[in-house]
C-alpha cells in the first residue's frame, strides 16, 4: 500500500514513539484532549450566542421603532398602542424583557413577528428548509463542478481546461450574485425559455398536485410522496437560484482544489505511483485528491454558512420563499423579533459548522493541534 | 490564440447579458425607461396536469402580513376581497349610487344616527356550509373589536350589537357615526362564520395564516405557501351563482421585483399586476395583449407644515412656500402626467371633495410678496423636510421644491428617513421636529373625516397630526360633519368642504397631488373596473375571459 490512511499514520507515529503501553496512554490522552477541546469549544459557542443575543437585543431596542405600533398595524390608535405594549411586555424594564426573551428561547420559542403576528418558530419551520434546500443544492454543485474542475486544472497546468476553469473560478468569485441571477434569468427564461423565472414550484403543481409537506424540503417531500411532476418541477426551479448561489463556492472550490492539487502532485508518493504505472485517473482522484481535499472541505463548509446570508439577494431575485426573503421583509419593516431570530439561527449554524470543521480537521489531519 | 478566442467568446456572452433586465427594482428616473427583455409566451417547464381550468394569476409585489379577516389591514386585503364580503359595497366613483347592498340588502339609521338596523341577505352560505345570519354579523364585529388590531378602531362607535331576528341586526352606537360607510370598509369589516372560527379556539389567527378562511365570498383559500403563493378555488355554493367564462381558480404570485412582474404579464404567465414602473406603462399599453388601467386613487401626497416652530408658524410664510411649489412640473416630470394636483386634503372621486376649493399655483412673485409681508423679504432661513427614504417620487418632489425655494432665499434640506424615526421625530418636541413632513394618506373607510381628523384635528398627544395644526372652528365643523355623515350626508359634505377652506387658507399643508392607481391586465380579461375604495383588490368574480 502506497498511501496509508490518516488513522494509520497517526497510530504508527504513536507506536514508534512510545511503544505498545505508551500507545494506549497516548491515545487515551489524545481522547481526553479532544473531549476537553470539544467541551471548551461548546462553552465558547454558548458565549458567542449569548453575546450575539445581547447585542441584537440591545440594537433592537435602541433603533427608533415602536414594536407596539407595528403590532397593531399601519394606523394605530393610542389605546391600541397602549394595549399592545402590555401584551408584548414592552412596559417591563429592559433586563426583564431580555431574560423573558431568553427564557422563552430556551423553550424553543422565538417570540412572535410584530408584522404578521405569527410565531416565528412556525415561520422558521417554513422558510429555513427552503433556504437549506437552496444552499445545499448550491454546495452540491460546488462539489460536483468545482472539485473535478480543480483536480483536472491542477493536473493539467497551463492547458486550455486550466485557463477556462481559472477564468470560471475568478468570474464565480468576483461576479455579484444579483447580476449573475439576472443574467441567468434573461438567458434561460427570457431567451431560451428553458427554465422558470423564479419560485420553488410551478403554480400548476400548487393547483393540481400540491406537495405534501413532510420535511419542508420539496425534493425530499416530493420523493417521499411519489409526486413525480412536483419533483421534476422542484428540481427545475432549483437549477438557476442554486447555481447563482453556488457560483461563489464553485469558484473558491476550483481555486482551492487546483492549488492544493498542484502541491500534492509534486509529492514523492505520486511520482512513485506514476512509476508503478498506476492509472492517472486513480492517481488524481484517489491518491492525490484524498490529501488535497482537506482545505477544500474547509472552504466548502465556510461557503455554506456564507451562503445562508448570501441567499438574501438570490431569494429576492428568484422569488424564493426562504429565510432571505423573510428577513428582508423583516428588515424593511423593522420587525426586530424576526431579525433577532434569523441572526441567532445563522449564528448557531456558523458556530456549529466551525466547531464541526475544527473537530473534523483534528480527526483528518494529526498535524492540526488541539488548543 | 485558441485561449484568447475562448475568452473573447466568454466575455461576449457576458456582454450580451448587458442587454438584459435592469437589476434595479427601485423606481427608475422619468427620463429612462426600464428595459424589459422581449419574451414570447414560454412553455411551462413542467407540463400542467390535464385539467384545463380558467385560472386568474395576480402577480403581486407585497406579501400578505396577516390574512385573519379581523386583523388584515394591509396588502392582504386583496385576498380578503375574494374570500370574504362586507355588509355593504362602496361603488367605484362615477356609479349611480355611492353604496350598494352586499350581505345586507337594506339598512337604515335612527334620526340621531345612534341606532342602525341592517336587513340581511338570506340564503348566503359560508365556506364551512353554515348560514350567514345576524349572529354571524354580531360575532364578526365583536371578534374584530375584541382583538383590537388592524382596523378594529373603525368600530369604535359601536356600543352594542343585537341580533333582533335571524336576518336583522341592530347596532347601538356611543356617538353618531356613518355605520353604512364603516360597514363597507375594505379593512376590518369582513363577515365570517362563527362556527368556523370557534372550531380553531385560541389558535384561530395562526390557523388563518396557515392558509384557511371562514368567509362567504366567491373564492375560498385552497393552499398558501407563505411569502410565495396563495391559491383559491371557486366556492360552488356562492350566493351570486356562477356563469360561464368566470375564473375557477385564483393564484396570487408574490413577486417582489416589478420588472419580473412585468415579464410574467407580457409572457402571459400572469393575468394581472399593479404598480409596475411608471415609465414602462405607455409602451406596455401599446401592446395588444396587455391593457393598462390608470385611475385616480384615494391616496394623496401632502407636506404638513410645523405650526409651532418659526418661521412655518407664520401663515404668510406657509402661503409663500405653497406658492413656490412647481405643481405642474411635479405632475408632468415626476408623475408623468398620471397624477392630478390636489384640491385640499380630500382626494378627487371621494364625497367631500370639491373642485371649487382654492388651489395654490406656482407663482414666485406672489411668494416673494408674502415673504416680504411676513418680514422675510430675502428669505434667509433653513427648513428641514423629511420624507420616506427610498421613495423616489417624494425625493424628486422635494428637490424640485427646494430649487424653487432657493430662488426665494430659503434653504430646504430634503432628508430621507425611515417612517418610524420620521414619525418619532414629529411626535417628539415640536420645536426640535422637522419643519415639513411629507407623507401619503389613504382612507381606512371612505370618509373625508379620516383625512380631516387624523392630520388636522387638535391633538393633545400627537399621533398623526404631525404638523400640530389646531383650530377650534375647524374642529367643530368636521366633528359636526362626522356626526351627520350617516344621517345627512349632503350637510356633512358641506361642512367638510367649509372646513377644508379654512385649512387651505391657513396653508396648513402643501397638497401636492392625488396619486394614480395603475393596474395592468391581459387584454382578453374583461369586466375590470378599478375601485379606489378597495385599493388593488381585483374582484375576480366580476371578471371573465373572452
Amino acid at each position: 500500500m502506497l498511501c496509508k490512511s490518516r488513522g494509520d499514520f497517526f497510530s504508527t507515529f504513536l507506536w514508534e514513539r512510545e511503544g505498545a503501553r505508551g500507545k494506549e496512554r497516548a491515545i487515551g490522552e489524545a481522547r481526553m484532549r479532544k473531549w476537553e477541546y470539544i467541551a471548551r469549544r461548546l462553552v465558547l459557542a454558548v458565549l458567542v450566542l449569548l453575546s450575539v443575543s445581547v447585542i441584537t437585543f440591545i440594537i433592537s431596542r435602541v433603533v427608533p421603532s415602536d414594536p407596539a405600533a407595528r403590532w397593531v398595524g399601519p394606523r394605530p390608535t393610542k389605546e391600541q398602542i397602549a394595549a399592545a405594549r402590555i401584551k408584548l411586555g414592552l412596559d417591563k424594564p429592559l433586563y426583564v424583557q431580555y431574560f423573558r426573551y431568553m427564557g422563552d428561547l430556551l423553550h424553543g420559542d422565538f417570540g412572535v413577528s410584530v408584522e404578521s403576528h405569527q410565531p416565528i418558530l412556525t415561520d422558521l419551520k417554513t422558510y429555513l428548509p427552503a433556504t437549506l434546500e437552496l444552499v445545499i443544492t448550491g454546495m452540491v454543485m460546488a462539489v460536483v463542478i468545482g472539485i473535478p474542475l480543480g483536480v483536472l486544472s491542477g493536473a493539467r497546468k497551463g492547458s486550455l481546461l486550466d485557463h477556462t476553469s481559472r477564468l470560471l473560478a475568478v468570474a464565480g468569485v468576483s461576479m455579484p450574485t444579483f447580476w449573475m441571477g439576472l443574467l441567468l434569468q434573461f438567458f434561460f427564461f427570457g431567451r431560451l425559455q428553458l427554465l422558470p423565472l423564479g419560485g420553488r414550484v410551478d403554480k400548476e403543481i400548487s393547483l393540481y398536485t400540491p406537495i405534501q409537506q413532510i420535511t419542508g424540503f420539496y425534493v425530499i417531500d416530493a420523493l417521499l410522496s411519489g409526486n413525480w411532476p412536483a419533483l421534476r418541477s422542484t428540481l427545475v426551479h432549483l437549477i438557476l437560484p442554486a447555481f447563482t448561489l453556488g457560483t461563489y463556492a464553485i469558484g473558491l472550490t476550483i481555486r482551492m482544489t487546483r492549488s492544493t492539487m498542484v502541491e500534492v502532485l509534486e509529492e514523492k508518493y505520486i511520482t512513485a505511483a506514476r512509476a508503478m504505472g498506476i492509472p492517472e485517473r486513480t492517481i488524481l482522484f484517489r491518491l492525490a485528491l484524498k490529501n488535497a481535499v482537506v482545505p477544500t472541505l474547509t472552504v466548502l463548509a465556510l461557503s455554506f454558512v456564507y451562503s445562508l446570508t448570501g441567499a438574501i439577494l438570490v431569494e429576492v431575485i428568484f422569488a424564493w420563499p426562504g429565510l432571505g426573503n423573510y428577513v428582508t421583509r423583516a428588515i424593511l419593516s423593522l420587525d426586530f423579533p424576526v431579525i433577532m431570530a434569523v441572526t441567532l439561527v445563522v449564528t448557531v449554524f456558523y458556530v456549529l459548522i466551525n466547531l464541526l470543521l475544527d473537530i473534523l480537521q483534528t480527526l483528518l489531519d494529526p498535524r492540526v493541534t488541539l488548543g | 490564440m485558441k485561449y484568447i478566442k475562448l475568452m473573447l467568446v466568454f466575455l461576449l456572452v457576458l456582454g450580451i447579458g448587458g442587454c438584459g433586465p435592469t437589476p434595479a427594482p427601485a423606481a427608475p428616473t422619468p427620463s429612462e425607461a426600464t428595459p424589459v427583455p422581449p419574451t414570447a409566451t414560454p412553455v411551462p417547464p413542467t407540463a400542467a396536469p390535464a385539467a384545463k381550468e380558467n385560472v386568474f394569476v395576480y402577480a403581486h409585489g407585497p406579501t400578505f402580513p396577516d390574512i385573519d379577516p379581523s386583523v388584515s389591514f394591509s396588502n392582504d386585503s386583496v385576498v380578503m376581497g375574494n374570500a370574504y364580503e362586507t355588509l355593504i359595497f362602496y361603488n367605484p366613483p362615477g356609479s349611480k349610487e355611492v353604496l350598494s347592498p352586499q350581505l345586507a340588502t337594506s339598512w337604515e339609521s335612527s334620526e340621531d344616527g345612534l341606532t342602525w338596523t341592517f336587513h340581511l341577505r338570506q340564503g348566503v352560505k359560508f365556506h364551512d356550509g353554515t348560514d350567514f345570519n345576524a349572529e354571524a354579523v354580531k360575532y364578526s364585529v365583536e371578534r374584530t373589536k375584541t382583538l383590537g388590531l388592524g382596523a378594529a378602531f373603525i368600530w369604535d362607535s359601536v356600543e352594542e350589537i343585537k341580533a333582533i331576528e335571524d336576518y336583522t341586526v341592530e347596532f347601538k352606537l356611543k356617538y353618531a357615526a356613518p355605520l353604512d360607510l364603516i360597514a363597507a370598509s375594505g379593512y376590518g369589516a369582513w363577515m365570517f362564520s362563527p362556527t368556523c372560527v370557534e372550531a380553531q379556539g385560541e389558535k384561530a389567527n395562526e390557523w388563518f395564516n396557515q392558509g384557511h378562511d371562514c368567509g362567504s365570498g366567491p373564492y375560498t383559500i385552497e393552499s398558501y405557501e407563505r411569502g410565495r403563493r396563495l391559491t383559491m378555488t371557486r366556492f360552488d355554493d356562492y350566493w351570486g351563482g356562477w356563469k360561464e367564462g368566470q375564473f375557477n381558480k385564483v393564484v396570487f404570485e408574490i413577486v417582489v421585483d416589478p420588472v419580473v412582474q412585468q415579464q410574467m404579464l407580457e409572457a402571459g404567465e400572469a393575468s394581472a399586476a399593479y404598480g409596475l414602473p411608471r415609465v414602462n406603462l405607455k409602451t406596455l399599453d401599446a401592446r395588444d395583449d396587455v391593457t393598462v388601467y390608470i385611475n385616480p386613487s384615494f391616496q394623496n401626497l401632502l407636506g404638513l407644515f410645523n405650526m409651532k416652530k418659526e418661521p412655518t408658524n407664520n401663515k404668510l410664510v406657509r402661503q409663500a412656500l405653497s406658492y413656490a411649489v412647481p405643481y405642474q412640473q411635479i405632475i408632468e416630470g415626476v408623475m408623468l402626467g398620471q397624477a392630478t394636483q390636489a384640491y385640499g386634503p380630500v382626494p378627487a372621486g371621494m364625497w367631500g371633495h370639491s373642485k371649487d376649493l382654492f388651489q395654490y399655483t406656482y407663482d414666485l412673485d406672489k411668494a416673494k410678496k408674502l415673504l416680504a409681508e411676513a418680514g422675510y423679504p430675502n428669505g434667509g432661513f433653513d427648513l428641514l423636510l423629511t420624507y420616506a427614504v427610498g421613495d423616489l417620487d417624494e425625493q424628486q418632489v422635494c428637490e424640485l421644491w427646494r430649487a424653487e425655494a432657493a430662488k426665494l432665499g430659503i434653504n430646504i434640506e430634503c432628508r430621507g428617513m425611515e417612517w418610524e424615526p420620521q414619525w418619532d421625530l414629529a411626535k417628539s418636541d415640536p420645536m426640535k421636529a422637522q419643519d415639513i413632513l411629507v407623507f401619503y394618506w389613504w382612507p381606512d373607510y371612505i370618509t373625508p373625516y379620516t383625512y380631516l381628523y387624523n392630520m388636522f384635528h387638535c391633538e393633545e398627544e400627537i399621533l398623526f397630526n404631525l404638523g400640530y395644526y389646531c383650530n377650534a372652528e375647524y374642529d367643530e365643523l368636521i366633528d359636526r360633519g362626522n356626526e351627520l355623515a350617516g344621517t345627512d350626508r349632503a350637510e356633512a359634505e358641506r361642512l367638510f368642504i367649509e372646513a377644508q377652506k379654512i385649512l387651505i387658507e391657513d396653508a396648513a399643508a402643501v397638497f401636492f397631488y392625488d396619486l394614480p392607481n395603475d393596474h395592468e391586465l391581459r387584454s382578453d380579461i374583461k369586466g375590470y373596473v378599478d375601485n379606489p375604495a378597495y385599493p388593488h383588490i381585483i374582484f375576480v368574480y366580476k371578471l371573465w375571459k373572452e
